[in-house]
């Protein structure tokens, strides 16, 4: 920079196309800083962000020499890049400018003091040129990335994320917690809207991700640390044994004896503990559930019984960014909500699925042997609960939020049952019909046209599901407040009774806590921001793909998953990872190493205190890694020697700032 | 409380309901009607009862007959469900529940039935006649020779006592439908059902509810057509010896006069029904049952011969008149089998018995307001 020792301010009153203007007189204020020391230009303009207001900052830095601007404008978070991208044209350090929010500030919250706010828009600049005063150039922190990433979930939103992250040239580490890939979707057969099979389109997307070359998958494997920041973060990851090889597994498979419940079609059948969960699963070889088997001795063929053994192997993995994709749970009903677990007729939409993909041979629906006739759905269960009305689960929370897929999922069901089995009475308990997406409506409409009865219950008062007495035509018997017809009190017998239940958060509290991502009031994970970023998270380099961070159908689930691969290949595609400089810098001469601020810091691996030897002794002082840096500034607070500033947001520019606001401004008899 | 039944439905349907299943339940339909109030929110409240299989509430119900299917709530339906045309299936449904012979839920829901009830009743006549009619005298017009009218009226009496007795056990039986409910009777004073009987006739003759439907054309045409109706009804089994004459008389003689103004009212209000169904007009008329096409057609051939006798007894044909005296009689017998008591027919009790017990509801619950204001005041 040309003769840094001479400052010389550039300083713009914006009118903000009168927001400013209006109520503040800027060209009072821009001749009263005029006066001020260092200052060699002061200038108003309508409209500073337009193309024109730009060229006139650049062009006072080329024919001015200017080195350093104060713009007085709208909010930092609108324009300040904007600006600072006008000094990077001139050839000046973008950390040489500093921006005074005149708008939200002064002009929008005094529009009934206009001498005031002008007063106040003359100290607001003035303090701003206080501290550029102080201003030095800094660099951006630039990092090197790795240019993998890791995947958390093997579910259709992971395998998507990885896919898209993939073809972009980066690596990809997939992990998966089950012992195969494919998530919640290869639990479901058609699926709305286009009644296409889950798992045939499943397959076809497993088959692009395992054939990648770019595309590690872990199995039975879980993340069991992370630590790093964005661009180089290194996640350890423990894999459990498979259990079977190519060679013994058809042998073991058919040896097995013991028996579990098969969470696959939610506990309706039983599967062995060494299994595969479906035909066609990925990977192909079954897999021990290592959850379930004790070490019971397997016989092959006669032979000596072999005892199976589970040798979990870590590995470390370098990734630049990381993809939470780990899913939902379908809500699980309370003992004796709705009957459930009590009355054997009561089951979940889940369930029913998978009980109508087993029996699909069968003319007639059955259940428990007995012929379905009359079968009722009750939408929102473990959703849109009130509190004070509903019972708050064990964590003391209630699940008020809505599921959205539910009522599309239930309506959608109910046509693959009408087109099945014609003579079945359908039922459908539902508070509202919330069929938002494309196409969805029209499953409303058909189960309406179908012969579907709708029943309309308010959530304050929830059906009431009975077993029937004895004699009666139904073993259940619904009572339910029908506000369709005058909240009259209706008596609806049954065979059936399924719970439309919601989507919950999967227990993930140690991946949450290592990866410290926020969640929010629904359990679910948090974006930073649900409109302008919402697959990021606070943390800089995670990502969300899907429902782990709320309720979506497998469309959106798919939009997140690659919005979030976007976000990660938009990230580390360069190989380097730009990151602003306001973090916290030890003045290494002031610094006798205390440790408070170690103590202090909420961020992992932000600041340490190191030993060093110097002149022949050993020092201690404290060494910051800027890329864990959040630049909060609690270190600076608490630092007995005064050694650490936050960089562009030092404690002297502070001072400077506070001596300018208080002090007079001259001139002001002409203002007022 | 009261059990759904998803059979009701398909019920009504065979009663002629289209489009049930397209209701939401938004009400827009009650919003629109002019006749609907918080009472009696049909058509909205007769499609729940339907969709739900309220069968025994709907039966106690006089919201059927409220209605007279103006069809602006089947403009207005948003989903195409046709609430008039439920209200008209509900009204058939009504008429077959009050029928205790269960002969109208036959003649509704079966065309073998109605046109067996069309041949039943021209058999019939055609037995009679020849089994009781008189010398043919063809040299002179003689109807009193052919068919002696001591003798038509002694029949006409005894078909008379026949309707009245089907039409009033179903009327009663309406009445026992509205007023008992769950074993017990909950009838307002019958002092409030005497001093508002005049109600009962005003109604009757004027149909003034009907008049506050859109478009008071058919209200009129409606009129016309009970009016010409009724007088002939009374002319017939009233004063038949009168109107039955082989007597010669100028054009003005009010015999003469009577009965043509009376056929010719018939015909204007039955044409214009009938027309207004075969161009599907108005949105009553899109959809036509059977018997909605029978009564008309039949009303318009009783009264078409009915001008024929008297054409051909002036124009002295004496064998065209006696036999279109037997078809005219033929036609009568047809109408009151197929669509009398047990059918569309029977709404002319109904109806303004419907708006009778209404109108008696609202001042006996007035009445009771106002004794317990009295009350409370003295307290």
């Amino acid at each position: 920079m040309p003769d840094n020792d001479k400052l010389k301010i550039a300083v713009y009153t914006c009118y903000c196309g009168g927001n400013i203007s209006d109520v503040v007189d800027c060209e009072k204020v821009a001749k009263a800083m005029g006066s001020q020391p260092d200052v060699v230009v002061s200038r108003t303009d309508m409209s500073l962000c337009s193309d024109a207001g730009q060229s006139q900052i650049e062009q006072d830095i080329r024919e001015l020499g200017v080195n350093r601007v104060v713009i007085g404008s709208c909010a930092p978070t609108l324009h300040e890049v904007t600006f600072r991208n006008a000094l990077i044209r001139a050839g000046l350090n973008p950390y040489l400018y500093q921006h005074v929010g005149l708008r939200e500030q002064d002009s929008w919250v005094h529009s009934n003091d206009h001498a005031g706010a002008t007063r106040k828009a003359m100290h607001l600049m003035k303090a701003g040129i206080a501290k550029a005063r102080l201003l030095h150039p800094l660099e951006p922190i630039r990092l090197q990335a790795e240019k993998q990433a890791l995947v958390i979930g093997g579910g259709v939103a992971g395998l998507r994320a990885a896919l898209d992250i993939a073809q972009q040239g980066l690596r990809v580490v997939l992990v998966e917690k089950s012992p195969f890939v494919g998530g919640r979707m290869a639990q479901l057969e058609a699926v709305f809207p286009t009644h296409e099979n889950a798992r045939d389109l499943l397959r076809g997307l497993i088959k692009k991700v395992v054939n990648h070359p770019g595309i590690k998958i872990y199995t039975q494997a879980e993340v069991m640390g992370v630590a790093g920041y964005v661009g180089n973060y290194c996640a350890q990851v423990i894999q459990h044994s498979r259990g079977v090889t190519e060679e013994n597994a058809e042998a073991l498979l058919s040896a097995c004896q013991q028996e579990v419940p098969d969470e696959f079609n939610y506990g309706l059948t039983r599967r062995k503990t060494i299994y595969r969960p479906y035909p066609g699963c990925y990977p192909p070889l079954p897999a021990v559930d290592w959850d379930n088997y004790q070490g019971e001795p397997i016989s092959l063929n006669g032979g000596e019984p072999i005892v199976l053994e589970d040798v979990p192997t870590s590995v470390d993995v370098n990734v630049g960014a990381i993809v939470v994709a780990t899913g939902f749970d379908p809500y699980e009903p309370r003992q004796g909500e709705y009957g459930y677990g009590e009355l054997k007729e009561v089951v979940t939409l889940p369930q029913l699925i998978r009980h109508l993909a087993l029996s699909k041979a069968n003319h007639a629906l059955e259940w428990n042997g007995h012929p379905v006739r009359d079968v009722a759905f009750i939408h929102c269960v473990g959703s849109r609960e009130i509190e004070g009305v509903d019972e708050p689960h064990e964590d003391g929370r209630i699940n008020n939020y809505c599921s959205r897929v539910c009522c599309t999922a239930t309506l959608h069901t109910t046509e693959e049952l009408r087109q099945h089995f014609p003579g079945l009475n359908i039922y459908d308990l539902y508070q509202d019909i919330r069929t938002y997406g494309r196409g969805h409506e029209d499953y409303y409409r058909d189960a309406l046209l179908g012969g579907v009865r709708f029943v309309r219950y308010h959530g304050e008062e929830h059906p009431q599901v009975t077993a029937a007495s004895a004699g009666d035509t139904h073993p259940v018997l619904i009572r339910v407040k029908d506000s369709l017809t005058y909240n009259e009190e209706l008596e609806i017998p049954v065979d059936l009774v399924v719970l439309a239940v919601g989507m919950q958060p999967r227990q993930i509290d140690k991946l949450v806590n290592m990866l410290k991502v926020s969640r929010g009031t629904d359990r679910f994970l948090l974006e930073v921001h649900p409109k302008l970023r919402p697959v990021e998270t606070a943390v800089n380099g995670v990502v969300l793909a899907g429902t782990a961070q709320g309720p979506m159908n497998i469309q959106e689930s798919l939009s997140a998953a690659s919005a979030a691969a976007a976000k990660v290949v938009a990230l580390l595609g360069r190989g380097r990872v730009e990151l602003q400089p306001f973090v916290a810098a030890v003045d290494a001469e002031k610094c006798n190493g205390t440790g408070a601020c170690v103590e202090i810091c909420e961020y992992e691996g932000a600041i340490a205190v190191q030993t060093f030897t110097e002149n022949g002794k050993e020092v201690k002082r404290a060494v910051v890694t800027p890329a864990n840096c959040s630049g909060c500034g609690a270190c600076v607070a608490v630092c007995p020697n005064h050694a650490i500033n936050v960089q562009g947001w030092t404690l002297s520019q502070y001072e400077a700032m506070v001596d300018a606001i208080a002090s007079d401004i001259p001139n002001m008899a002409e203002v007022a | 409380m009261s059990r759904v039944d998803p059979t009701f439905l398909h019920e009504i349907k065979e009663y002629g309901a289209v489009g049930i299943e397209q209701c939401f339940n938004c009400g827009n339909c009650t919003a629109i009607c002019p006749l609907a109030s918080d009472d009696y929110p049909f058509p909205r409240n007769v499609i729940r009862r339907i969709q739900i299989g309220q069968r025994d509430v709907l039966r106690t119900q006089l919201d059927p007959w409220l209605c007279y299917y103006c069809g602006e709530c089947s403009a207005t339906c948003p989903k195409g469900a046709e609430p008039g045309e439920t209200m008209m299936a509900a009204r058939r449904w009504m008429t077959a529940r009050y029928d205790w012979t269960g002969l109208s839920h036959k003649l509704y829901t079966s065309t073998t039935w109605a046109i067996g009830a069309l041949i039943v009743g021209a058999l019939i006549v055609l037995g009679l006649a020849w089994l009781l009619h008189g010398p043919l005298v063809t040299d002179q017009v003689q109807l009193n020779t052919f068919a002696p009218v001591e003798m038509i009226h002694l029949g006409d009496l005894i078909l008379a006592g026949i309707l009245s007795f089907f039409l009033l056990s179903g009327l009663f039986r309406m009445f026992v439908f509205h007023f008992r409910e769950g074993g017990k009777w909950k009838l307002p004073p019958l002092s409030v059902f005497v001093t508002e009987a005049w109600q009962l006739v005003y109604h009757t003759l004027t149909q003034q509810r009907f008049s506050k439907c859109e478009g008071r054309r058919r209200w009129i045409s409606h009129l016309i057509l009970v009016f010409g109706y009724g007088s002939m009804f009374v002319l017939i089994v009233l004063f038949l010896t009168w109107f039955q004459t082989d007597n010669i008389y100028p054009i003005y003689h009010p015999q003469r006069w009577v009965g043509y103004l009376a056929a010719l009212a018939i015909i204007y209000g039955a044409s214009d029904a009938l027309l207004s169904r075969i161009q599907k007009k108005h949105e009553m008329h899109h959809y036509s049952q059977l018997s909605d096409w029978l009564f008309p057609i039949l009303l318009i051939l009783l009264a078409v011969s009915g001008l024929l006798i008297s054409a051909f007894r002036y124009m002295g044909l004496p064998l065209a008149t006696y036999y279109i005296y037997v078809a005219h009689l033929v036609v009568m017998m047809m109408l009151y089998i197929c669509i009398g008591p047990m059918g569309k027919w029977a709404h002319l009790l109904y109806r303004p018995f419907a708006v009778y017990f209404q109108v008696v509801k609202e001042k006996a619950r007035e009445q009771s307001n106002v004794t317990a204001g009295a009350l409370s005041s003295a307290d």
